[in-house]
């Protein structure tokens, strides 16, 4: 007899109706999306554009097949066992014959089952390692080395070469060449940071006081979208990061370019830009290479035109996103450290003709 | 064997703040001996004020004495013919108090020049003004140095023909540092050299010959740096400046690279840290020699040079001997830039010693900063092993008395931003006693050697110059305020005397117009050692005074502010 | 078992609860966003007027404190004010001031400047980040709570933090004011 007077299963519940079909079909779209929008910068985990992403999909599908057959084996069991098992009702006396004398065949069943997931977990393992060599001996010559330093909430990159005067510093937009190996060394300025390329690598944290290295490699020219995985902070959701894969010569063209100072303005309207940025709060945080205004605490500026995205790959780069966001940035990222700047009409305009400058 | 160009009246003056054009500091005067040191006497004293800092050094032309002093940069002329040299005349150049905010080191003044009965002086806020020795009435006044960017001027300018050089200070505040050239008689500016930048901004032409390799090539002042940081790049000429008249070179020192936080400029970082040769005509550089490629732990390179003509190492050779910041004695050809030799004269962990075929000082991976890292145990700290103090050279012992410090650092670097008129560092550091266990020392030096003979280690880092005598005495003050005498030879003490407060001036010693030899120092503790004292600072924080206060913090205790001249003689 | 006790026990906790949610919420608001009127830069004839308030709506909430820390590194303070101890600059931990100690007066010194070296940043920076900033100076010396006031540095350690240092007894010598 139960302990409250009613029976453990007396009758199915009805099935409720839903749209069963269509709900299983979202993941699908999800995923379906990116080809659809092929334009739009990639960020997805389960295509990978380099090798390194290769990789990591491989063990993926592994580690998913392998997981699914077990999961399909212990629910194929499950199923048996309750198929299986003498139907009762409330009056049938428990099963309890396995206290006396173990079950028929109970210790065959067991070792056959343990053996299976130690083949399993032996075949992950193995898998895992062989990865992790794949991962660690990607060719690195003729690589491009990047300092990337993650700050709240904004990615900096500082582009190393032997050659000091081929270094230069950029923020938030990453352009790589396609197929030359690309060696990330990550810091972080204040709180730990994570790197997440999905399309390219797997995520590496980004600690305070340590630096940590990844290595990948694009295999395909394109734009890959990254954020910032350890959340950080209040706007950690809103710090993403774009790397631009395109061709070596496109790459270096990017560089060359990177590396010169902002251009003079031209007319009366951009100098007043300039003298805009100069004297307010501007220069207090950002730098323009070739100016008198080179602070580090915000993202360098001296090529912001080119770039696709404004505020670490939130908003598109365009004047209106651009004056919304210096005029009041706490309205897209509340908490960031850049403050509202009121300013007059002109004066904003005149600061927009002269960013617009800065390619 | 003679010091270079040696231009120091024979009958006992003291002209220049080095004494001479080839910086010996070593007065011909044999009056005083470790005989009858112990019965120095004052003989006057004048009171300065204001309580900071006094780093000058009394210059004695004829029979006037001129002082100048820390902010507002005030210059008293003392009539030493009559009893007590009461005040002759006196100069206040009233410069712009905001100077104050610009000064890296304590408000300073390294002394005035007297050069053809006139008076060469610069003010904090950067003018470098001429007077008439005898009245005190001024002559010209030439701006130099914006103040809005932090730039001030500190140094004692150094007269070399007609010319007056001058250099800037501002290294801390990111201010780009060159070297100047003005008409003796009119101020105009013929001539600036720069110390970073194109070679047409720095001087370097068709006459520039250095000796190594790294040295050689088209703009390396832009090109070993990364985008437009050499406009940033520190390189101040705050030091002391040397002439060698039969050579024609002037030699100077350049200032650290901003910011001192290293990662944010990679690269050589030409042409700051190092040293200059240049034609003072035209300032065309003749060569150049980076005692610290790379600037590591923001030592720079404005050391004092001292020229030296004395066989060396078997040979007779035209050298220049250079104490600097990171712990060596270093031994050049002043013709060629070559170097000689590289001695270390405290204990050292940031490198050891000097690649002899490319010259690059060899420096040691694990003490360079990382950022947002501790580094811990840098020795010698980025005051140096030994900072502006100069060291004086007798002929006689042949020994150089190098004043210096022995302290050590943890570092932790950040990124700055530079903002024009704010400190462009980045480096919190924090200063400790080195291994020697004391802070400061005197240590007399065996150039032809290369080793020390032997060291007075003192309670503070011996902030003051030194002074060498013909009567084979050294003069040199403490911090907390002892003017010390001691045997050249030996190093024993020979006669002290407690000023009012620590002393950190350079002593000279000039011939009275009554024949007697007197020497001459002010106390009045400061300078970049002392501000805990000379700016009040809080010893609650050990990054004061950029790491200098957790060292210094017993200071007080022994010493308060002050501002006196003292001048000594036997009776 | 009464009925009434457990009510009286929780009405106690009510209570309890909704007298440290308000003394919480004061300090742990987070005000991102400055007022309106005080995001322009932090213009000089502003105290020209005499309008400056007496004190600081800041000095309550740790959060902005926080912010006025970082601040001061940011724009440079430290380089000639160290971690409290002064530099070429004075020392800002002890209670000695030249111009006042109270909130206004340290507003005006960093907006306005003063005449012996303080840079005037009321151009360049946002007024509600220079309210920022005084209120983190005045920390500096004991002046706020210890639970608004900042905890340990993210630096190389320089000195107690400025949560547990003593209120520092403020004095006022304007000796020091029209050069020295």
């Amino acid at each position: 007899m139960s302990m409250h007077g009613r029976p453990f299963a007396t009758r199915m519940p009805q099935p409720v109706r839903r749209p069963a079909r269509l709900v299983s079909l979202v993941p699908l779209v999800l995923i379906l999306a990116p080809a659809a929008a092929a334009a739009a910068p990639l960020q997805d985990a389960l295509r990978a554009y380099g090798v390194q992403a290769e990789h990591i999909g491989r063990l993926w599908n592994f580690t998913l097949g392998l997981c699914a057959l077990v999961f399909a084996l212990v629910l194929a069991a499950f199923v048996c066992a309750l198929w299986s098992a003498r139907r009762g009702d409330a009056h049938t006396e428990p099963d309890i014959s396995s206290l006396a004398r173990p079950e028929r065949g109970i210790y065959r069943i067991i070792a056959w089952a343990v053996g299976i997931s130690t083949v399993g977990l032996l075949a992950l393992l193995g898998a895992d390692v062989v990865t992790s060599r794949a991962l660690a001996r990607m060719p690195l010559q003729d690589a491009v080395n990047i300092e990337l330093i993650g700050h709240q909430w904004w990615w900096e990159a500082r582009y190393k070469d032997a050659d000091p005067a081929r270094q230069f510093t950029t923020a938030n937009e990453l352009h790589i060449p396609v197929g030359r190996p690309v060696v990330v060394t990550l810091r972080s300025n204040d709180v730990i940071h994570t790197l997440w390329l999905p399309n390219l690598h797997g995520k590496r944290d980004m600690i305070p006081g340590r630096t940590s290295t990844l290595t990948f490699r694009a295999d395909q020219p394109g734009t890959y979208r990254g954020q910032c995985a350890e959340f950080c902070g209040l706007e950690h959701a809103m710090m993403a990061l774009l790397v631009v894969a395109e061709p070596d010569a496109q790459y270096q063209a990017w560089a060359a370019r990177q590396r010169q100072p902002a251009p003079e303005p031209a007319t009366s309207r951009t100098r007043r830009g300039r003298e805009v940025f100069l004297g307010k709060s501007c220069a207090m945080c950002h730098a323009i290479g070739g100016t008198t205004a080179n602070a580090v605490f915000g993202p360098d500026l001296t090529h912001l035109a080119g770039r696709g995205t404004i505020a670490s790959g939130m908003l598109p780069n365009n004047r209106g996103h651009l004056g919304g966001w210096i005029s009041d940035p706490q309205t897209l990222k509340p908490g960031v450290s850049m403050p509202a700047n009121l300013m007059p009409q002109e004066d904003l305009h005149a600061l927009l003709d002269y960013l617009e400058t800065l390619k | 064997m003679a010091a270079a160009a040696a231009q120091a009246d024979p009958g006992g003056d003291w002209p220049m703040a080095a004494h001479d054009h080839a910086n010996t500091r070593y007065s011909p005067l044999g009056q005083i001996t470790p005989a009858n040191a112990r019965s120095l006497k004052l003989a006057f004293s004048f009171k300065l004020g204001p309580g900071r800092g006094q780093e000058a050094a009394p210059i004695v032309a004829g029979a006037t004495m001129f002082i100048a002093t820390p902010f507002p940069n005030t210059v008293y002329a003392l009539d030493l013919s009559k009893p007590g040299a009461p005040l002759k005349w006196r100069f206040d150049p009233k410069p712009d108090p905001a100077a104050q905010g610009a000064a890296c080191c304590d408000v300073v003044n390294r002394g005035v020049a007297y050069a053809d009965g006139r008076v060469f002086m610069n003010t904090l806020d950067g003018q470098a003004i001429a007077l008439d020795a005898a009245s005190g009435r001024e002559l010209w006044r030439t701006r130099l140095a914006d103040i809005k960017k932090g730039e001030t001027v500190t140094m004692a300018p150094l007269v070399v023909g007609d010319r007056v050089l001058v250099g800037n200070s501002g290294g801390e505040f990111g201010v780009r540092g060159w070297l100047a050239a003005l008409d003796a008689a009119s101020g105009r500016e013929l001539w600036r050299a720069w110390s970073t930048g194109p070679d047409s901004e720095v001087r370097i032409g068709p006459d520039f010959t250095p000796h190594y390799a790294a040295d050689r090539g088209a703009d390396l002042g832009v090109k070993s740096w990364i985008g437009q940081a050499w406009q940033t790049g520190g390189g101040a000429v705050d030091g002391w400046l040397s002439y060698d008249a039969q050579a024609n070179l002037v030699y100077h020192g350049t200032g650290s690279a901003a910011p001192w936080n290293p990662d944010q400029r990679p690269g050589d970082n030409k042409w700051t840290a190092g040293v200059f040769a240049r034609n003072p005509a035209n300032g065309q550089a003749r060569w150049y020699y980076q005692w610290n490629p790379h600037d590591t732990w923001a030592y720079g390179g404005g050391n004092e040079n001292v020229l030296l003509d004395m066989p060396y190492k078997g040979s007779a050779r035209k050298i220049l001997v250079h104490p600097d910041r990171n712990g060596y004695v270093y031994v050049l050809d002043r013709l060629s830039g070559q170097v000689l030799a590289a001695d270390p004269f405290v204990a050292v962990t940031t490198g050891e010693g000097v690649d002899f075929a490319s010259g690059k000082r060899k420096i040691n991976p694990q003490k360079i900063p990382r950022t947002g890292q501790a580094v811990r145990d840098i020795c010698p700290s980025s005051a140096g092993a030994k900072n502006w103090q100069p060291s004086a050279w007798s002929p006689r012992t042949k020994l150089l008395y190098i004043p210096h410090q022995d302290l050590c650092q943890d570092s932790a670097t950040y990124d700055v931003s530079y903002i024009p008129g704010t400190p462009y560092l980045g480096m919190d550091n924090k200063m400790q006693p080195g291994p020697g266990g004391s802070r400061g020392a005197l240590t007399a030096w065996d150039v032809a050697a290369g080793r020390k003979r032997w060291s007075i280690a003192e309670r503070f880092p011996v902030w003051s110059g030194a002074l060498a005598t013909a009567g084979d005495v050294v003069f040199y003050g403490t911090m907390d305020g002892w003017f010390k005498a001691v045997d050249a030879r030996s190093g024993v003490p020979l006669w002290r005397f407690k000023a009012d407060s620590g002393i950190v001036g350079q002593p000279v010693s000039y011939r009275g117009p009554d024949g007697k030899q007197y020497v001459a120092v002010l106390s009045g503790v400061g300078g970049w050692a002392g501000a805990i004292v000379s700016n009040g600072l809080d010893p609650r924080d050990g990054t004061a005074a950029r790491g200098f206060v957790n060292a210094m913090k017993d200071l007080p205790v022994y010493t308060g502010k002050g501002g006196t001249l003292y001048v000594f003689a036997l009776p | 078992m009464s009925l009434r006790c457990p009510d009286t026990v929780l009405a106690c906790f009510i209570c309890l609860g909704a007298g440290l949610l308000q003394a919480g919420c004061e300090r742990e608001q987070r005000p991102t966003r400055a007022p309106p009127a005080a995001s322009g830069t932090g213009d000089p004839s502003f105290t020209a007027q005499g309008v400056l308030p007496a004190d600081n709506r800041y000095e309550e909430n740790a959060y902005a404190v926080s912010q006025g820390k970082v601040w001061f590194r940011t724009y440079n303070c430290n380089g000639c004010h160290g971690q409290g101890g002064g530099d070429s600059g004075p020392a800002l931990m002890d209670g000695a001031w030249r111009y006042g100690a109270d909130p206004a007066s340290v507003y005006a010194s960093i907006a306005h400047g003063r005449p012996n070296g303080m840079p005037a940043f009321g151009q360049r920076l946002p007024e509600d980040q220079i309210w920022q900033l005084a209120a983190y100076v005045r920390s500096m010396s004991g002046q706020l709570r210890i639970d608004v006031a900042p905890s340990r540095s993210d630096t190389l350690q320089a000195s107690e933090p400025e949560g547990r240092r003593e209120k520092a007894k403020t004095t006022v010598d304007t000796s020091g004011r029209a050069g020295q």
